[in-house]
Formats: structure tokens, C-alpha cells, sequence
């Protein structure tokens, strides 16, 4: 495969299209068909190849748009003295010994690290070698040799590797030294001591014309690979994080975060099917499989089936003790909702309530302020809650029932009503208790996780957005 | 793959040059007793020696070819749609198609089968559809009724074979009857492997389908091929142009996309849909025709339970037609609205609207 294509699919990749080993290799395929000629029609058939769901679509089009319009604008006007002939393309400044480069000590005193920032510069030193300098290129407006020798230089100095955009400036010096500012610089300077002003402006007017070059194809490279990169970075960080601290801004970002994981976690489980033992019977199935019993139904088949999808209640405390944390409570809550067929959300401090509808009728930034509008902002009272809970669904709750607590379990001193806890634990399949606080002050002060944790099958610190998926497979799998 | 292309009774000489024999190929038909019979094959060229001129030709070329003969055909597209049968050709992959109900999916389908001149072989799905409905199945009445028949057969067979030994292996040599062609109710995912031309199989509704049925599609995507049990793995004689339909009711798995080429067919623009109209309804007015496509076009930018969609707006412009409209009127639209929309919530919303929609779209029609 050919290099173009394997920096746009790894750009892809970071862009959130998972472009696969064979997807690849049809977009190659395409690629030997169409051409690079037509921009248009390369890009709707790559797109048709590579991009799968409309969300890929989006991503893809922007980075095709990004990728193929690298052309750098390099404007020198005519050359200085035409009647040089053709200039050779340049060789790697690699091909230099390294030595000489170190010989020469230029002026360049930072670039020294670099054995290849080095190198260039050597061409000081020995004039009228067969390789092209940078002065030479910029003298005789070498567009191409210049856009060669900016590509190569960004290859030596590693410039893929460019991830935020503070490292700009820095990668931008980094090209230019290794392209062989140092020499430029003490060209001009030269020029301006023995008063050949206008060379020298006009020289120094050139190389700013490549600085800018230079500083766009960084901005590009960066725009390329970084923006997928960093983004990537940062969700790591964010699922990392703990909970309470993540910022508003990142709120949304977030919400997709929460958003995938859901979904991932239900697709993978929605297909556990049972098949009952009652019901009609599927005769046609039932012949068929006992067909080599003689028609003798050993085996039977029946119609029904039944999609096995765990029920569940979700009771988010929303009072202050736990405010940093209860948006992204809710914002769970709502995501499972929005993937799971069967959830109901229930949110209190004081009283408790039905959010389900709230979060069926309004999207999530709404509904979580309102939620918390709503419930919140009451002293956190888990007996008041307990009874509430009681009273609304109590007769709900059989043995596929799923209920998770998320909350701190601290109750300002009420009794937090551990026998209706009890209860339901006997009642449903199980009750999972999720708290953002630390294990080892659990049961300090006003927390009753003492007494609560008896009364669950399974309480976990959850804090974090990883620890938070943990327990929502362990849910689903055995669910 | 060029010279599945070649059309009968020509005869592929490599770098996309057919040559027709002057005179017509004799094929061998049977042989018995040594005397063999000869039929002449018909030089027959069918429609599909169409797409033969622009399978080798260049990319671009062929791709606005493959635009005016699905044009001629009835059909409107884009590039989009154009690029991708295309690429299916070159790359042998098929196509799954997404886009909101209404807007042609399944037409090219239809389309791409006239255009090759082969049959259209359908598959629709839904929740349960199985192998035994989509693959094959064993005629379990003809088995019976046949093992019932034979069975003095078989006494006549056995009956100086000395043991069950002697007997099994007897029965050994006459090979598994039962479970053979004869007894083989191809379904349409094996009718399309097993035609002998080039045919277009359409999987529609994909989504409707169950994971297991999904799943069970991935060989005949890949390989065009298929494992029966019984019977061994099946080969397409032709590869098929498929293509799946899906409205995104459920997400597809990944195996399943990575096969296929991935097209996204929108609404039409205002542009697209006129030229439709006109190739559906050749008699419509012009003038009415622009008004009613740039008032169904306002309608999609309204928030509605079900957006109309291209099947409806033909429907409408037959409806239309009927009442021998000549321009939109309030009356004419309120009266007719239900063809465009679905919902009796969506056509109470826009009752309002109406008069202001219609101005809006005249001079839309008329700019």
C-alpha cells in the first residue's frame, strides 16, 4: 500500500473511523481504479469504502477535505539570477556524514542536538558543493525543492508526533534549523555588513515567505493527526478521572462517552436469548431437528422466545452531599435509559420521584438540571427515600429485577430505613449499591454504608467512568 | 471478472476486447452411443452486453455512463450511486444501503436488475426469518411420501443380501438419494448462487432481521458461497450483485459493514426530485410539477413525525394528475395532504402553514 494511503487511514483511525485491514485494502483497490485525478469522485467512492454509519460519513469527509488539500503556497516571484541551470533535486540532508556536520559549528547552538539539524548547516562551510542549499533554493525560488526539503525536514524532526498545539512554534524553529536557517541568518547578516542592503531584505523577505510555509504545514500536520490525537487523549483522561472532578466543559464530551459505552455494553448483551419451554410449538422446527429419529419428537422446538434484557430500577440520590457528582450520576441514568428498554429512574434528597419521563420526553441537558431542580437541594433523608420507593414500586419488583443505589449513603442522622432495603433485596434478583465515595471512610460520620452493605448483593466505589463500566457489564452479563 | 461480463456468443480476448465468432458456438448437448448431438448456440446478446462498454472503460467515464442508462431506465441518481454500483462491479462487493424509507432503495435495486437484464431475486427479512426461509429447506413431504413408495424397493433390493452388514452395505452403494438436489427447496439466497447468469439479489430491510440471521449472511457476502450441512459448501456459478437495505432500525455489526460498500442515499434536492417526477410522470405539467416538489421539499424542513418522502411526492403528483390540478391551491392541498403525510398529528400541524407553504414554494417554482 502506498504511504499517502497509509497516513490517511491512520489519520481516519484517529478520527474516529475504524478503518479495517480490508477496508483498507479496498480503498487501495479503489484508489488503483480511479486515481488521485479526480478529487470528487475519489472522495464518494473512498467514503463508500471506508465510512460506515453516518456518523463516519461526517468524520470522513472532514478528513479527506483536511488530507488532500496539502499544497503548500510558496510564492518567491521570479529567481534572482535565471540563468542558472535546473537544480538537481536535493538529497536527504541524512546523506550528509553526521561529522561534518558537527564540524561546522554554526550558529545554530540548540539545533546541535538534532544529528540531522547539524547536517544541513554543514553546507556552510564547503560552497558550491553539487547539493542545493537552502540559499540556493531560496535564490532561485525552488518551489519544489523547497516543499522536499520541508517534508524531509519534517520527517527528521519528528513532526507526526505533534499532539498540542503549544508545540507549534517550537516544530516550526525545529524545520527551519534543520532546513538550515543558521546558514540564512548569517548570509543576511553577512550581506548587511558589506552593505548589500537590498540583497539582503530581499533574501530576508524570502525566508519569511518560507517561515510561513513551514508554520502552515505544521498548523496542517497538526490539524491532521493531533485533532484526533488529542481528542483521544483526552477521553483516556476523562475516563480516568474521578467523576467529581471533571469540568462542565467537558460535559459533553462526556455525554458521548457515557452515550458509546452504554450502547456498546447493551449491544453486546441484547442478544442473549432463552427459549422458553412453553408455548406453541414450532412443528416445522421440531420435525426437522428430529428427522433422524424417525420423525419421533425427541427433541422439541418452541416458538417462543424470550429476549433476555434485565430489568431495572435506578434510585440516584441527587442532595448536596454528592452535587459534584450526581450530574454524571443522572447522566448514566440517562444514557441506560435511552439503551436499555426496560429502565426506570427514580431520583431524591428529601422525597423521591419518578424520573423516567423526564428523561424519555427531553434530551439530557435538560432533563438533568431539571432533575436535579426538581429533587435536589434537600437535606439527604434515605429513610424518607426507602418508603417512597416502597410505596411507588414495591409491587413491582420480582426476581429479574435489577435495582442499583447510587449514592453516598450519608443521612444527615435519620434512621436510613434498612429494612425496606432488606426487603427488597429479598424480593429482586439483586441490589447493587454504587457510591462515589472512598472505601475507607465508609460508615465515618453520617455515612450508613454500614448497615446498608449487608443489606446488598454487591456495593462498589464508583467514581470513575471505567469503574462505572465495570459494574454495568458484571450487570448485564448475568443479568 | 471481465469475462463473466462478456456477453453470449462472444468470445473474450483480454484487455477488454470481445470479438464475436462468425459463426455461433456448438455446444455439446449428450452423448449416447456414441452419437453425439449438437446444438447450436444462439448468438444471443442480451441487455447486460450494456454494462460491458463501461466496465473497462475509465472510471469517470463509466460512472456517467452507468448515470444516463439508469436515467434511461426511470431511474434518477447521483454520482453517489452511480460510484457505487460501479465500485460493486470492480471490487465484487455488495452494497448495503441506508437512507430513510421512501427514498429509492429498493427502486435500485429494481433499476440495477433492468439494467442488466437479469432477474431480481428478493429477500425480504423480519424478525425470525431463519435459514429454512431465506437458504433452503428439505421437501420433508416429498422424503416421506418417496421413502413410503420405495420401500418394497428397497425389500427387493435387501432381500438376498446375507445379514445387516451385507445389507448396509448395499445400501451404500445406491448414495444419499434423500438428501440430494431432488430433494432441495432452494430458497432466494440460493437461487441468486445457484442462476446461471449474473442475477440481482436484494436483501431488503436487513435491520428487521435477527443477529443470528445477520450473521449467517457473512459467508454468502464474502465468498459468495454457502455451507449446507448435508451437502457441502455451494459456490456461486455467477457472483451476484447484491444489495442490502437497511433504515437503521438497529444498529449493523461491524463483519456485516466491513464487507460491504457503504451508500447513504438522503432526500432528494429540489432539483433531483423535479427531473424524478418528470421521468415517473412524463405528463405532468411542468409548472405544477415544480410547485408541488418545492412545497414537499418545505414540508421536509418542518418538524414532522414522518418526513414525505420521494414515493409519496410521486404518489401525490398522481393524485394531482387525477384531479386535473393545474397549480396548488389551499383547498386542493388540504384535501389531498394525506397522501404526503401519515400522521394525523403531522397533517393538523401543518393546516396552518398551508397558505404560507404554497406562496413560499410558487416562488420557489417560478425563481
Amino acid at each position: 500500500m502506498n504511504r499517502p494511503l497509509a497516513d490517511f487511514i491512520e489519520m481516519l483511525r484517529y478520527s474516529d473511523v475504524p478503518v479495517s485491514i480490508g477496508e483498507a485494502m479496498d480503498a487501495a483497490r479503489t484508489i488503483e481504479l480511479i486515481g488521485y485525478q479526480d478529487r470528487a469522485l475519489l472522495k464518494t467512492a473512498l467514503g463508500q469504502v471506508m465510512a460506515k454509519t453516518a456518523e463516519e460519513v461526517v468524520s470522513f469527509n472532514d478528513c479527506f477535505d483536511q488530507f488532500f488539500s496539502l499544497n503548500t503556497e510558496l510564492d518567491l516571484d521570479t529567481p534572482l539570477n535565471s540563468n542558472e541551470a535546473p537544480i538537481e533535486a536535493p538529497t536527504a540532508p541524512e546523506d550528509f556524514p553526521p561529522e561534518l556536520g558537527q564540524l561546522d559549528q554554526t550558529v545554530q547552538g540548540q539545533g546541535g542536538g538534532d544529528g540531522a539539524g547539524g547536517g544541513s548547516s554543514g553546507q556552510q562551510g564547503s560552497d558550491g558543493a553539487p547539493q542545493t542549499s537552502l540559499l540556493e533554493m531560496l535564490e532561485n525560488a525552488d518551489r519544489a525543492g523547497l516543499t522536499m526539503a520541508i517534508t524531509q525536514s519534517a520527517d527528521s524532526v519528528g513532526l507526526s508526533n505533534i499532539v498540542l498545539s503549544t508545540q507549534r512554534g517550537l516544530f516550526t524553529r525545529r524545520i527551519m534549523e534543520d532546513m538550515g536557517l543558521g546558514d540564512i541568518t548569517q548570509e543576511i547578516s553577512d550581506r548587511r555588513s558589506n552593505e548589500r542592503e537590498t540583497e539582503a531584505s530581499e533574501l530576508e523577505r524570502r525566508l519569511n515567505i518560507l517561515f510561513e510555509a513551514v508554520r502552515d504545514y505544521v498548523d496542517r500536520q497538526l490539524a491532521l493527526t493531533a485533532s484526533g490525537k488529542s481528542n483521544e487523549f483526552r477521553q483516556e483522561v476523562l475516563k480516568k478521572v474521578r467523576l467529581s472532578n471533571i469540568e462542565n466543559r467537558d460535559f459533553k464530551v462526556m455525554r458521548e462517552m457515557v452515550r458509546k459505552m452504554a450502547k456498546r455494553l447493551t449491544d453486546m448483551n441484547s442478544r442473549v436469548r432463552k427459549v422458553k419451554n412453553r408455548g406453541h410449538l414450532d412443528i416445522r422446527k421440531t420435525m426437522r431437528r428430529n428427522i433422524a429419529y424417525d420423525g419421533i419428537m425427541f427433541e422439541t422446538y418452541w416458538k417462543q422466545k424470550e429476549k433476555d434484557r434485565p430489568k431495572v430500577l435506578a434510585v440516584c440520590d441527587v442532595s448536596g452531599s454528592v452535587a459534584a457528582v450526581a450530574r454524571f450520576l443522572l447522566l448514566f441514568l440517562y444514557s441506560m435509559n435511552e439503551v436499555l428498554p426496560n429502565v426506570r429512574s427514580f431520583a431524591f434528597s428529601g422525597e423521591l420521584g419518578e424520573v423516567t419521563d423526564l428523561f424519555n420526553r427531553y434530551g439530557p441537558e435538560e432533563a438533568i438540571p431539571e432533575a436535579i431542580e426538581r429533587f435536589g437541594g434537600r437535606s439527604t433523608d434515605y429513610g424518607r427515600a426507602m418508603e417512597d420507593f416502597r410505596d411507588l414500586v414495591m409491587d413491582q419488583i420480582d426476581n429479574r429485577t435489577t435495582v442499583i443505589f447510587l449514592g453516598d449513603g450519608r443521612s444527615n442522622g435519620a434512621d436510613p430505613r434498612v429494612d425496606i432495603l432488606r426487603e427488597i433485596k429479598n424480593k429482586s434478583k439483586r441490589v447493587i449499591w454504587l457510591n462515589p465515595e472512598r472505601k475507607n471512610i465508609w460508615g465515618s460520620g453520617d455515612s450508613e454504608m454500614r448497615k446498608i452493605s449487608p443489606n446488598c448483593t454487591t456495593v462498589e466505589v464508583c467514581n470513575s467512568l471505567n469503574k462505572l463500566e465495570l459494574v454495568i457489564r458484571d450487570l448485564l452479563k448475568t443479568g | 471478472m471481465t469475462t463473466r461480463l462478456c456477453p453470449a456468443g462472444y468470445k473474450y480476448l483480454g484487455h477488454s476486447y470481445w470479438i464475436k465468432p462468425l459463426f455461433p458456438a456448438i455446444e455439446t448437448v449428450s452423448e449416447n452411443n456414441n452419437q453425439k448431438t449438437y446444438r447450436a448456440e444462439k448468438p444471443l446478446i442480451r441487455k447486460s452486453e450494456l454494462l460491458v462498454t463501461f466496465i473497462d472503460e475509465k472510471p469517470q467515464a463509466a460512472i456517467e455512463d452507468i448515470l444516463k442508462r439508469f436515467e434511461k431506465a426511470g431511474y434518477i441518481c447521483d454520482q453517489h450511486i452511480a460510484t457505487s454500483i460501479y465500485l460493486s462491479q470492480k471490487l465484487d462487493k455488495p452494497i448495503l444501503v441506508e437512507g430513510p424509507p421512501g427514498v429509492g432503495k429498493t427502486e435500485l435495486a429494481k433499476a440495477t436488475a433492468e439494467l442488466l437484464g437479469t432477474d431480481l431475486i428478493r429477500l425480504q427479512c423480519y424478525e425470525g426469518l431463519d435459514e429454512s426461509k431465506a437458504l433452503y429447506e428439505w421437501k420433508y413431504g416429498k422424503q416421506l411420501l418417496y421413502t413410503q413408495i420405495l420401500k418394497e424397493k428397497l425389500r427387493d433390493l435387501l432381500e438376498d443380501a446375507q445379514g445387516l452388514e451385507a445389507s448396509i452395505d448395499r445400501l451404500h452403494q445406491f448414495g444419499d438419494h434423500f438428501f440430494s438436489d431432488k430433494f432441495l427447496e432452494a430458497r432466494p439466497l440460493l437461487q441468486a448462487l445457484k442462476s446461471e447468469k449474473q442475477c440481482v439479489l436484494l436483501i431488503d430491510e436487513i435491520d428487521k432481521s435477527d443477529h443470528e440471521f445477520e450473521a449467517y449472511l457473512l459467508e454468502i457476502l464474502s465468498d459468495y458461497q454457502i455451507t449446507v450441512p448435508e451437502i457441502g459448501t455451494i459456490k456461486a456459478k455467477t457472483k451476484p450483485v447484491v444489495f442490502l437495505t437497511s433504515n437503521n432500525n438497529r444498529e449493523m455489526g461491524d463483519a456485516l459493514k466491513r464487507r460491504c460498500l457503504h451508500l447513504y442515499i438522503p432526500f432528494p434536492d429540489s432539483k433531483r426530485e423535479k427531473q424524478i417526477i418528470q421521468a415517473r410522470i412524463p405528463d405532468i405539467d411542468a409548472s405544477l410539477r415544480d410547485q408541488l416538489v418545492e412545497f414537499v421539499q418545505q414540508l421536509r424542513t418542518q418538524d414532522l413525525k414522518k418526513l414525505p418522502a420521494v414515493s409519496e411526492t410521486i404518489d401525490w403528483a398522481r393524485t394531482l394528475m387525477l384531479l386535473h390540478a393545474d397549480s396548488l391551491d389551499a383547498d386542493l392541498v388540504r384535501n389531498t395532504l394525506n397522501i404526503i403525510l401519515k400522521f394525523e398529528d403531522d397533517i393538523d400541524n401543518m393546516d396552518i402553514e398551508i397558505p404560507k407553504m404554497i406562496a413560499a414554494a410558487k416562488k420557489a417554482a417560478r425563481a
